[in-house]
């Protein structure tokens, strides 16, 4: 977000979903497009089926890497420096878009000069990318008319998160693969609503659309619309408030922080510290069992609402069912709380809601339910007449001009060592979603997928005493927890992986607090561990 | 024998089928999708007979989540949940009447399923043909449409201002007997009307597909395995093609608890393209899921269906085509499976 904000001026995927059919290059880097977005992976695959050339950028062999023309396995935390080797491949081949750098953009000496001083012998030794395989995925990127880059949170989830997502907007401009249909920088939402959460402030910085809580002209319209003051400064984010202590009284709607959370131990203490804990969610979580009070909040299929999609498409949602029990929609219980707190929120329905929205907010200017029967609306859609934005910052940046900004190589947190030799990275599995609130009820994906598993390739799992299929005991420097070792040749030696569904194996008991100085995002997808066969406890544990 | 019903008085009918059964019809919801919906009064809402149903009748008779029985916490007493209404379908289409012929084969013929079976029994089948088959419609290869010969217990066709009706079974018959006063017999002319409107509908078909020819070449073994290794590997694992297939009837069973204490015993569809489906309790999993997961499911359909009862078990209506996101739909594996015929 922070990283395109800056250098697009605006955070959000530039193109269409449908769009990555017809690209001619699809360069995908830090997501496992089949596994965690099918409906983007699709369109991918059929992009590939018409001829386009596939790039992805990722240190595991996953399902779309092992179908690409091209697989950069680099070492996890090194994206920067494989950025910058490419973009000197298209410099010194003179392939990059002179003509778009020229009308659109701003700063591209400095990017040049940076890029000059680069030594790319360096720059294979650091990522672990042979030179030749790095310069083909650059000519394929570069030589295609319509070239898309496809992002998620093995990008962003590093301590140099926004460099890496500024680093990829440069290689976008420098080829001018952006305000144009089929072109684009997408950066690929995980939930049905996080990119609505964003729009409607769900950040510390800043109120619905992306307006800056420091603007005092902004701050003016909102109170006078609230009838309220508002604070000037920025919140926490959620890191600060798990992790830095000092908040004494927490709502937490939806969300799991005492599993997925960075370096649970931290997040705990915090918790501990907490005089009240309210929890709204639909079953009982590992966080909502420590709660004082508890909201029962409704399902999808309960409540009326829109999502927003990760191509900024709004989606109306609509209620199938009544609640179940006591459980209420999420409005009703904000509404609800918001009375006893003394600020009497009074809205008839969701729509009324967004008629505020509407007021309040230029991208969903023209957003209103009667018009998002059918497939809804993209943002920005100024006014009640606009069809909405297919694809954004055609003919100009919405910030002006794109700006070029030199990124370098900053190491992760926590790098391997003797002690902890081996780097871990986490994610997602298919058949289960998130800390499992919803997936694990379900037998079906309980079946499929039961229980955490550690991919650790043959060689490491030899050398500590590993079987397949076995308990061992993971390790950093924050606590060890009990995980099932998977030994494939999908993971680099000296590389790990798991997911952070699973409670009995709490991966997040492992992981650094350290994050994004901009953006907070806490590095996820790198930490030093060590792994030991483990005896204690029974073999096998099933979930019940 | 063969009857006409005006078109006018079709409500009227359903109000009087709905004195001892429920009804179930294709309705047209506010969204505008046409699902089979219990109706509760014919004359208020939209009953769709123009457009295809989302789902089949499946659901009605082989519940997508069942409950079979239920027990306590100490004890072992069982209590079998098995009810079911009597329920009429009024514009089932004759794919959707061949898949129902499908399941009585499989849950009947040697199982002798006791929850479908009791559901089964309390159904009447009042089926529509289709005059102008929907976009992704190949049951005419699949030979299981546009119209049936047998299966149904009333068959309507679609001429115009009025339904030409065959009765089909014995509960057909009784119910013509019961309400006399909507028929008339069909004359002449009705015969040839209707004769024109189910030879007019061969010809409308959008798709070819090559049913029996991807039948032979499987049989034939003339399928290579690069198909199969294509497909799969394209296949996003929803589940969503048999989920939504009339005749895929592959089952889990799995134990609930209940608040209060106790279990229960419920029966959920399964897919034979996840991987858990033939995963061993070690780990194990006889099929390789990069290269054959769709194999079974196809090779179940039009392989070993056909040698066991006769005829393929996928009866053309197409609406795999429009669920699939990975496009390995049946009717992309009859074209792969075919292409050596050069067409």
């Amino acid at each position: 977000m922070t990283g395109l904000a800056t250098t697009f001026g605006s955070g959000a995927m530039t193109n269409s979903i449908n769009e990555i059919e017809r690209a001619q290059a699809v360069l995908v880097t830090g997501s496992n497009t089949v596994k965690t977005h099918p409906q983007v992976a699709r369109r991918i695959l059929a992009a590939v089926d018409n001829g386009a050339k596939l790039i992805v950028v990722d240190p595991r062999r996953s399902p779309l890497a092992a179908r690409a023309h091209v697989h950069l396995a680099v070492r996890p935390g090194t994206d920067i420096p494989l950025i910058n080797g490419m973009m000197r491949v298209i410099l010194d081949e003179n392939l990059a878009d002179d003509a778009f750098i020229e009308m659109r953009t701003e700063n591209f000496f400095a990017l040049r000069d940076m890029l000059y001083r680069l030594d790319l012998d360096e720059v294979a030794a650091v990522t672990g990318v042979p030179l030749g395989r790095m310069a083909q995925a650059a000519r394929m990127y570069a030589r295609a008319h319509n070239a898309v880059v496809c992002y998620c949170l093995g990008m962003t989830q590093h301590v140099c998160g926004t460099d890496n997502v500024q680093a990829i907007a440069n290689l976008a401009m420098l080829t001018g693969n952006v305000e144009k249909e089929c072109t684009g920088v997408d950066p690929l939402r995980g939930q049905n609503n996080v990119q609505g959460a964003c729009d409607m402030g769900a950040l510390p910085g800043v109120f619905p659309g992306y307006q800056a809580v420091a603007d005092s002209a902004v701050r003016e319209r909102f109170a006078c619309a609230w009838q309220t003051d508002l604070p000037d400064a920025p919140g926490l984010t959620v890191t600060e408030m798990t992790h830095d202590g000092g908040v004494r009284g927490l709502v937490v709607f939806g969300e799991n922080p005492l599993l997925s959370d960075p370096s649970l131990p931290t997040v705990e203490r915090a918790f501990d510290g907490l005089d009240f804990l309210a929890v709204s969610d639909l079953f009982l979580t590992e966080t909502a069992r420590r709660a004082d009070v508890v909201f029962p909040a409704a399902s999808f299929a309960e409540k009326d609402g829109t999502f927003t999609n990760t191509e900024r498409r709004v989606q109306r949602v609509r209620k199938a069912i009544d609640p179940i029990g006591q459980s209420r929609s999420d409005l009703e219980i904000v509404m609800a709380l918001s009375r006893r707190l003394g600020y009497a929120m009074d809205y008839s329905s969701p729509a009324e809601v967004m008629e505020e929205i509407a007021l309040l907010t230029p991208i969903y200017g023209g957003v209103y339910y009667d018009r998002l029967e059918g497939w809804g609306l993209q943002w920005p859609c100024p006014d009640r007449r606009h069809r909405g934005t297919q694809f954004l910052h055609k003919y100009s940046f919405a910030r002006g001009r794109g700006r070029f900004i030199p990124v370098f190589h900053q190491p992760p947190s926590e790098v391997p060592d003797d002690s902890f030799p081996l780097v871990l990275m986490t994610g997602r599995r298919y058949h289960q979603y998130h800390t499992g609130t919803m997936s694990r009820k379900s037998p079906l994906f309980n079946r499929e997928c039961r229980q955490a598993a550690l991919e650790i390739h043959p060689d490491d799992a030899a050398r500590h005493g590993v079987r397949d299929g076995d308990m061992v005991a993971l390790s950093s420097r924050r606590g060890t927890i009990r995980i099932k070792a998977r030994l494939t040749t999908a993971v680099k030696p000296g590389e790990v992986f798991a997911s952070f569904h699973f409670a009995e194996s709490p991966i997040n008991r492992l992981t650094v607090a350290a994050g994004d100085p901009r953006a907070k995002c806490p590095e996820f997808k790198v930490c030093a561990v060590r792994v030991a066969p483990d005896d204690s406890g029974p073999k096998e544990k099933r979930p019940a | 024998m063969s009857f006409i019903l005006q078109k006018d008085h079709l409500n009227s009918f359903a109000r009087k089928l709905m004195k001892t059964a429920r009804l179930v019809a294709p309705v047209r919801n506010r969204y505008g999708d046409t699902l089979l919906t219990e109706v509760d009064d014919p004359y208020a809402v939209a009953i769709d007979l123009d457009s295809q149903a989302q789902e089949s009748a499946k659901p009605f008779l082989f519940p997508q989540l069942q409950t079979l029985f239920t027990y306590g916490k100490d004890d072992y007493l069982f209590s079998e949940v098995n009810e079911a209404r009597p329920t009429v379908f009024l514009g089932l289409r004759s794919c959707d009447v061949a898949a129902i012929l499908y399941m009585d084969v499989i849950f009947l013929k040697d199982r002798k399923d006791p929850y479908y079976k009791k559901r089964r029994e309390n159904t009447v089948l009042i089926s529509l043909g289709c005059n102008d088959p929907f976009e992704n419609c190949f049951c005419l290869a699949a030979k299981s449409g546009p119209f049936l010969e047998f299966g149904f217990d009333l068959q309507l066709t679609d001429l115009g201002d009025r339904f030409y009706v065959e009765t089909g079974r014995a509960k057909g018959d009784l119910i013509v007997d019961e309400w006399r006063q909507f028929f008339r017999p069909a004359g002449e002319e009705d015969d040839k009307a209707r004769y024109q409107a189910t030879l007019e509908a061969r010809g409308r078909f959008k798709r070819q597909v090559l049913v029996d020819v991807a039948v032979r070449n499987l049989e034939a073994g003339l399928v290579p395995d690069t198909v199969w290794r294509r497909l799969s590997s394209r296949c996003q694992d929803c589940g969503g093609c048999a989920y939504i297939c009339p005749t895929c009837t592959c089952y889990n069973l799995v134990d609930a608890a209940v608040p209060g204490g106790g279990g229960e015993r419920r029966r959920v569809w399964d897919a034979c393209t996840f991987a858990g489906f033939t995963m061993m309790a070690g780990g194990h999993n006889p099929v390789d899921m990069e290269r054959e997961r769709v194999k079974r499911r196809f090779q179940h359909k039009l392989l070993h269906d056909v040698r066991r009862h006769g005829r393929p078990s996928c009866v053309g209506c197409g609406r795999c085509v429009g669920m699939c996101f990975g496009g390995v739909d049946i009717v992309k594996f009859i074209e792969m499976a075919t292409r050596e015929e050069g067409i």
